[in-house]
């Protein structure tokens, strides 16, 4: 590599970590950061202890779980790799727009400038590494070993998503590209008829199937490369580690070679790509998650409703979700239909306390942070909003209208598919727990809004060693869960009194209990309301 | 300096910019005009070599950009439209950056002489995240300046500069080619040609509509009192949608 993209590297390392450190240098940066290093603390320690690890008792018989990786991680791994061929602009090598204006214009080779990218990202996996073996090191044995099998995994991902990539760019309006569609349909279509030859087939699962042809001579044959990394995880020895080691550095080494072959034939796709990624990262730093900013074209209505301002609000915020998170929508709501199989496949069933935990994270963390369509995607239009002929609390509840409600769809499918999958799920209970995730949905995404409002920050981390952000996300998260959990006891307890005053029926006391939940809510609409007046868009957000 | 033969770049079934050729001598602004979607940018970039072309030639000092490009882009110097530096390094650090990049052994002097002339010297050791847009784009001219090009290229050089600022720029320009530089100027402002520019070219749809020199142009044309002739000369051009090409002068 050249010697002034090494002394580039050096200077944003540097760079980066002047900023961790001026971030470290204010009170909240402090605290945050602090916060942030106290609950990984918890977690290695508690990770640490017989009976309270992630993995469960599952993950302490080492020999099972060695088995379990060598037979899935490969095929979770060639999944990946079809998904990207499915998906045709995978993550290839991503320039910024300010390396294209110093470093395209500047005297370097291209393939130097391709090294300075892999560079700059195994400086990137290298600390997600450290991170991980870390939280893993209990359960997985040697830490030198999970670092060097996490490394070269996480390097090879990447290689391999550029490499498939490009090789589509550089084929495309070839004859292979007509082949494409057709192979994945033959590829469906065997997915499908090994669904259905496992479901006529009561004694064999989909799981058995795919443990099957990881065993057989074509799926090792198919799923070499992937092996390899497996194998790494599973080392017995270090004289095992170092060979399979060897092999994984010359097959990421192959791969880095493949993709600056490809590079200089995909040059035009790959400067669109560069443009295409550096407009969406822009609409993230203004309000946004990654997954939320993919631009789609969706026909709009004429006219608005009305609805005393009402409509506008709700009409912008749903256009918004059509365009820019409908394909993030459709796969919360297959994530959402395979939480209750799963977790019965996993003998962990959504009735368990551990499950429904997993649960609410996903609805009150997990959904929140990644479908945006509310007043958090919208602090750059804040101005807008304050100058509007609109009563304050109409532009509220219009801002969390197709939030709720897309959160609220969401939630309803993982209630049916409980209700499905889940034999303890009745049919009255799946209906009292959609009664009640109306109001619980709203909540959520109230409280959400209203210390946005209050405490505004941005969305997204900037780089790998955000601390700062991790830290508040994490509190921010505590806190919230705080806040919902308290309204959630005082809507039990208040069923609970009507229920030892009637004595006989459920009906009533459950309906005074959502009443209570929902007053709760609407109560917390009045504090986004307060949010809303209070907030100064001349403030900027760090 | 600079020789464009017969250049064409197309993207997918759109032609960006049709069979231009034109050259620019040491000393010379040539300044490309034309409306949004012209081709302007597209030639810069191409040059520069950022986007390959799709057919044609392009010498930058003798240097072809596809077949040689590391000697081409060692004499050339660019200034995009949208200063984009590394948020996370200093102005000291991107002028530290560029010296590496064109090898040059003894560059503080004369990168604490273009920290003075663009009255930066004081916010040598300030973070680029905190400089205003301005102050951005004089970084960024800074860092095209240091190892002295032989071909300046500029993409709307005076975007967000106070008017202290474009004096400067403009008067760093006009330095520059007297110093023998060939320039290449990309603007929407059309007194900035009057002021700086020796060469015009109006694109219009990827096609060359008019090049030559400033005199030529505006003598083509009646001038009014209501409207400076260039723009005239601007709008006689691109609203006449017929006139092809052969009037342009290669």
């Amino acid at each position: 590599m050249d010697p002034a993209l090494c002394q580039l590297l050096m200077l944003r390392l540097r760079g980066g970590l002047r900023q961790r450190l001026f971030q470290m240098a204010s009170l909240r940066g402090l605290l945050f950061s602090l916060a942030f290093g106290v609950i990984i603390w918890f977690l290695i320690a508690s990770n640490s202890s017989p009976g309270t690890s992630f993995f469960g008792s599952a993950a302490l018989d080492r020999q099972a779980f060695s088995e379990q990786i060598i037979t899935f991680m490969p095929l979770s791994m060639f999944g990946l790799s079809l998904l990207t061929v499915l998906m045709t602009t995978g993550p290839t090598f991503h320039f910024s727009p300010n390396e294209i204006n110093f470093l395209f214009t500047g005297p370097f080779h291209r393939r130097d400038l391709i090294v300075y990218k892999f560079a700059a990202y195994v400086a990137g996996v290298t600390l997600s590494s450290a991170f991980i073996t870390l939280l893993v090191q209990q359960q997985a044995g040697s830490a030198l070993s999970i670092f060097i099998a996490t490394l070269l995994t996480l390097v090879f991902v990447q290689l391999n998503s550029a490499v498939i990539s490009m090789a589509g760019n550089a084929l495309d309006g070839s004859r292979f590209a007509r082949i494409r569609w057709p192979a994945i349909a033959l590829l469906c279509a065997i997915a499908a008829a090994a669904m259905l030859y496992a479901w006529v087939l009561h004694d064999h699962g989909v799981i058995d199937l795919l443990a099957e042809f990881r065993h057989s001579v074509i799926g090792t044959i198919v799923l070499i490369p992937y092996i390899v990394f497996a194998e790494l995880f599973v080392a017995p020895s270090f004289a095992d580690l170092a060979l399979w080691a060897i092999v994984a550095l010359l097959i990421n080494a192959a791969l880095l070679r493949a993709a600056i072959v490809l590079d200089a034939r995909t040059t035009d796709r790959s400067l669109a790509e560069n443009a295409r990624l550096s407009n969406r990262w822009e609409r993230i730093k203004q309000g946004g998650s990654f997954w939320a900013t993919e631009r789609t074209k969706v026909r709009s209505i004429h006219r608005a409703p009305i609805l005393g301002g009402f409509g506008p609000i709700v009409s912008r915020q749903a256009l918004n979700a059509l365009r820019n998170s409908s394909k993030l929508v459709m796969v919360f709501v297959g994530l959402a239909a395979c939480i209750a199989p799963i977790s019965s496949a996993l003998a962990m069933p959504v009735t368990e306390a551990q499950t429904l935990l997993l649960i609410y994270i996903f609805i009150a963390f997990i959904l929140p942070r990644n479908m945006v369509c509310d007043f958090r995607g919208d602090l750059s239009r804040m101005e807008i909003y304050k100058t509007l002929p609109i009563a304050p609390w109409r532009i509220c509840a219009g801002q969390l209208v197709v939030q709720t409600l897309l959160a609220y769809f969401i939630t309803l499918i993982i209630i049916a598919s409980a209700l499905v999958f889940e034999e303890r799920v009745t049919p009255q209970v799946a209906l009292t727990l959609a009664a009640f995730a109306l109001p619980l949905t709203f909540l959520i995404h109230t409280v959400e809004n209203t210390v946005h409002l209050l405490f505004p920050t941005k969305l997204v981390a900037m780089g790998r060693a955000d601390f700062e952000f991790l830290g508040r996300s994490i509190v921010e998260f505590i806190a919230k869960t705080t806040f919902i959990f308290a309204a959630m006891a005082a809507s039990i307890a208040v069923g609970l009194v009507m229920l030892r005053m009637l004595g006989t029926t459920l009906v009533l006391p459950g309906l005074v209990s959502w009443l209570t939940l929902t007053v709760i809510g609407l109560l917390t609409l009045v504090a986004l309301q307060y949010a809303f007046r209070r907030f100064a868009v001349a403030e900027t957000i760090d | 300096m600079i020789t464009v033969t017969n250049f064409s770049k197309q993207y997918k079934g759109f032609t960006a910019v049709n069979n231009l050729s034109f050259s620019v001598e040491p000393g010379q602004i040539l300044g490309l005009l034309g409306p949004n979607g012209a081709g302007k940018t597209t030639t810069l970039r191409t040059l520069c070599g950022i986007i390959p072309p799709s057919s044609g030639q392009l010498l930058v000092a003798g240097h072809d950009v596809v077949q040689a490009p590391i000697e081409a882009k060692k004499n050339l110097g660019y200034i995009p439209d949208d200063p984009r530096l590394f948020d996370t390094m200093t102005v000291w650090e991107h002028l530290a950056f560029t010296a590496a990049a064109y090898k040059l052994v003894e560059f503080e002097k004369d990168a604490e002489a273009l920290l003075a002339s663009f009255e930066l010297t004081h916010k040598r050791n300030t973070l680029v995240h905190d400089l205003s847009r301005g102050m951005r784009q004089k970084v960024a001219i800074a860092c095209a300046f240091l190892h002295d090009p032989k071909v300046l290229l500029f993409d709307e050089p005076l975007t967000g500069l106070d008017p202290q600022g474009i004096r400067g720029i403009q008067q760093a320009i006009r330095d520059r080619a007297r110093a023998g530089a060939a320039i290449i100027i990309s603007s929407h402002l059309l007194s900035l040609f009057e002021n700086l520019c020796t060469h015009i070219m109006v694109l219009n749809l990827g096609e060359c509509r008019r090049f030559g020199t400033m005199e030529d142009l505006l003598s083509e044309v009646a001038h009014t009192d209501s409207t400076s002739a260039l723009e005239e000369v601007y709008f006689s051009i691109t609203q006449a949608p017929d006139q092809t090409s052969e009037t342009a002068a290669a």
